[in-house]
């Protein structure tokens, strides 16, 4: 049910200020291009109709009441025969709201089509994931998916629908911008409306789960020409860059319900080969080890087409043979473009431990001033670090360690007689190390280092 | 259409010049407002001036000038006599009844006139906006740009037909109503150059991505048009005002880009505006080196003065298709010199390869080619430098 019309009134006056309504139209619009926006609560909309206009002088007025339009990105533009047509104020009348007229000065009579530009509230889009482990773990399907959501007061049938990816940089809400009094405020201060042009509070749209649009099914096409003879297929979705931005197109057109929702299909990818990391820095995580599944998007990995935006992923991994699945766990990954390497934090590790174990502590080297105080001295501190991989799995770990200062020297203690690995360390910034290395199936390993930090006068020991 | 209400009254008292001072009289002509203009010129103040013809006979003359439901400067009205001016039609002095928002004018004339005078005051609440549309060619190398003037009229006082008169361009006639708003197009034009800018600068952005968990860094992203004849602009300065960026997305229809405002950009000057964040330009810069050299003690022992030899690394990603110049700016506080810059090992020199803007802050221009098949572009700064005379807090 179309719950709110956009009427377009042509109003051919023959003097101007008597405002003689010859002619009343509702034109159909022609099409309908939606173009919506995730890092901000933003839809473009691009409606073609046909008018009708006498030569001289018409008004064609346009009103919007019960919507969520942006009254001051309204645009008029003849499609053709420009030259022949001058479009020469928008008013917003006064005492009425959610209605504006444009004076058009025509030079000829008849039907001519024309393009009206918007911004509109309450369309969104975002993305999710759905990854499937194999049993081994080496490798994944991903499977990306749009969910389009319509709280916008208006139906929008057979509308050429796009996304973008990307952050755009907005001043104000458009809802706000919607729900205000005069199209450009005031001068006049309102209670509880902004002035004219302030900065936007807040960009990211809060998403209205609507619910019966999973009833939309994921690959029983969607109609509108996608279907073709024989079977019918998922709608393919046509990704292109423009400037900052990716550009989403679905194919055919979509009709979205005011307060429906619809999930499409936007990529699949299979066998992509992933690493189980497992990251452990007590600055960041509190003693815990954290589970990452590790790839790139890339074409290595059968991805790397496009960026891929961020969203939340599920993921879950193939329990046995007859096609069961267990959930893993679930996150949310950032945009990641083409090239980049995804780290999807599957949530403190169950399987994998880290411990440090502080084995010795002393001090040395101490300095003392001209007053017998103390102006100098090391500490030495040798730790002990356990790993437990009770996997069945080979894992890659990242140990990252913080000393608190940025005089400090390391090296490494043979604690464990075990050195079937080699494993190494980088220097990660001024003040941590960051150790990486690789574990065997179901394997206990234990290494050690001794760090010691310097500590006034002592601090000019360190290598210039 | 003559709906309004009348709130501005001019009232023409003549007074015998029997010297009896009386209470006031109202309403005794009431001419009509003839030629209006609305003056735009200021940003703040809105200038309205208004003809009337006033009846005067010879001798003193009250006239009383009034008006409810409008916000009029009381100390900027003005009147001038326009057939004769000087000794024939003379104000002599204006007074302000008490409680009122009125004034009344003693006029000294010369004979009988039916004088045009002109009566302008500033009036509060009607007003201009500027806004601008441009649309960007796919390529990102020019913009059709629009600019359309807004006019408010909050007053309280409708307009039927009045002259409007901006800072420059011709007047145009235009009614406007109380709480009516007009849009209008006023500057079109075609194919201006722009140059897109990407800007790091450290000391308002993330150094690390790695420690934000999971969200991105975005790197502001602006288009910077200048406003002068080489652009098809340059005529006159631009009105600040909110400026809303598209771009041609070459199948026959627009995305948007972003939005920002923009101040007065004067003629010779650069307009930059902020349209959104690049994520696809990663930069991680971190700290590695920071340590304290050459302290100097007092008789205490105590550190009084040290110097520091630091080492600042950034690494900068391009994982576009299309090559960019990142715009990076750094900074370091207090007296300072860099022992050693380089960008992927080669060293930069001050003034040469990087500039500085100010005593504390860096500028620095990489110029990253596009990604390849083998990834992003990458590049490495590295900053070894060192401050001096840095006194313990």
């Amino acid at each position: 049910m179309k719950r709110v019309i956009i009427l377009l009134t042509i109003i051919a006056t023959s003097h101007l200020a008597e405002g003689k309504i010859d002619l009343v139209t509702l034109p159909e619009r022609d099409s309908v291009q939606l173009t919506i926006y995730n890092s901000a609560d933003l839809t473009l909309v691009r409606e073609q109709r046909s008018l009708t206009l006498k030569k001289g002088w018409n008004w064609l007025q346009l009103s919007w009441a019960n919507t969520l339009i942006d009254p001051t990105s309204l645009s008029l533009e003849p499609l053709a025969g420009g030259d022949k047509l001058e479009i020469r104020q928008l008013v917003f009348p006064a005492r009425t709201q959610q209605v504006g007229q444009w004076l058009i000065h025509s030079q000829i009579s008849g039907k001519l089509g024309f393009e009206i530009t918007y911004f509109t509230s309450g369309l969104s889009w975002r993305a999710f994931y759905m990854g499937t482990l194999a049993q081994d773990e080496k490798t994944m399907e991903l499977a990306g998916y749009v969910r389009i959501a319509n709280n916008s007061g208006e139906e929008y049938e057979n509308a050429q629908t796009r996304l973008i990816v990307g952050k755009v940089h907005i001043l104000d809400q458009i809802a706000e911008l919607a729900k205000r009094n005069y199209p450009y405020g005031s001068p006049i201060p309102v209670p509880g409306e902004r002035g004219g042009f302030g900065r936007a509070s807040g960009r990211d749209l809060r998403w209205a789960e609507v619910d019966h649009g999973l009833r939309q099914g994921l690959s029983c096409g969607y109609g509108g020409g996608a279907a073709g003879f024989g079977m019918a297929r998922p709608k393919e979705i046509k990704k292109e860059g423009l400037s900052e931005y990716f550009l989403y197109t679905i194919e055919g057109t979509e009709t979205i319900a005011d307060k429906w929702g619809k999930r499409l299909l936007s990529f699949e990818a299979e066998d992509i080969e992933v690493e189980s990391l497992y990251k452990y820095d007590e600055e960041r995580w509190r003693g815990q080890t954290i589970r990452f599944v590790k790839f790139a998007n890339d074409e290595e990995h059968n991805l790397g087409e496009t960026p891929i935006p961020n969203g939340n992923v599920k993921i879950y991994r193939q329990a046995d043979d007859l096609g069961h699945l267990s959930y893993v766990g679930g996150t949310s990954v950032k945009y990641i473009p083409v090239d980049e390497e995804v780290e999807l934090n599957l949530g403190p590790a169950r399987l994998v431990s880290v411990e440090p174990t502080l084995m010795v502590f002393k001090t040395d080297n101490y300095r003392f001033d001209s007053r017998r105080n103390i102006a100098g001295w090391d500490e030495i501190r040798t730790w002990k670090i356990e790993i437990t991989n009770t996997r069945e799995l080979p894992i890659e770990i990242e140990i990252t360690r913080g000393f608190g200062t940025a005089y400090w020297t390391l090296v490494y203690v043979d604690i464990a007689s075990v050195a079937d690995d080699a494993i190494s360390y980088e220097k990660h910034d001024a003040t941590h190390a960051r150790f990486t290395l690789k574990r065997t199936p179901r394997s206990k390993w234990t290494f050690g280092y001794t760090v010691t930090t310097y500590h006034g006068v002592r601090e000019e020991v360190m290598p210039k | 259409m003559n709906s309004k209400k009348m709130t501005l009254m001019a009232i023409v008292l003549l007074l015998a010049a029997s010297g009896v001072v009386q209470a006031r009289i109202k309403l005794v002509a009431l001419p009509e407002r003839g030629a209006t203009v609305i003056r735009l010129d200021n940003p703040q103040w809105t200038l309205i001036e208004e003809e009337r013809v006033l009846t005067l006979q010879q001798g003193i003359n009250k006239v009383d000038f009034s008006w409810k439901g409008v916000s009029i400067d009381a100390d900027s009205i003005r009147l001038r006599a326009l057939d004769h001016p000087g000794k024939e039609v003379t104000l002599l002095n204006v007074s302000y009844p008490p409680n009122e928002a009125a004034l009344v004018w003693e006029i000294s004339c010369a004979d009988n006139y039916a004088e045009n005078v002109r009566i302008s005051y500033l009036l509060r609440n009607i007003d201009r906006l500027i806004t601008y549309k441009a649309i960007a060619d796919k390529p990102e190398t020019f913009v059709d740009l629009k600019s359309y003037l807004v006019l408010r009229n909050f007053s309280g006082e409708d307009f039927d037909k009045a002259r409007v008169l901006l800072d420059y361009g011709e007047a145009f006639e235009q009614g406007i109503d109380h709480e009516e708003t007009k849009q209008m197009l006023f500057l079109k034009a075609d194919k201006v150059p722009i140059t897109k800018i990407w800007t790091f600068d450290a000391a308002k952005l993330p150094w690390d991505p790695e420690k934000l968990e999971n969200k991105n860094v975005g790197i502001p992203v602006s288009y910077r048009i200048v406003n002068d004849a080489n652009s098809g602009l340059g005529e006159f300065a631009l009105w600040g005002g909110k400026a809303r960026l598209f771009q041609d997305d070459g199948q026959e229809s627009t995305i948007f880009l972003g939005e920002d405002v923009s101040g007065m950009v004067p003629v010779g000057e650069k307009m930059e505006l902020y349209i959104g964040d690049s994520r696809d330009i990663v930069v991680t810069q971190r700290k590695m080196k920071d340590i304290q050299i050459n302290k100097v003690e007092n008789n205490n022992d105590k550190v009084i003065l040290y110097d520091t030899d630091e080492v600042i690394t950034a690494k900068i990603e391009n994982f576009k298709d299309g090559a960019a110049v990142l715009t990076m700016i750094q900074h370091i506080p207090g007296e300072w010199d860099m022992e050693k810059c380089t960008v992927d090992g080669k060293e930069w020199k001050l003034g040469v390869d990087y500039k500085k803007k100010n005593a504390n802050t860096l500028e620095f221009e990489i110029k990253l080619p596009a990604r390849d098949e083998d990834g992003p572009a990458a590049k490495e700064l590295m900053m070894h430098y060192h401050r001096r005379h840095v006194r313990p807090r």
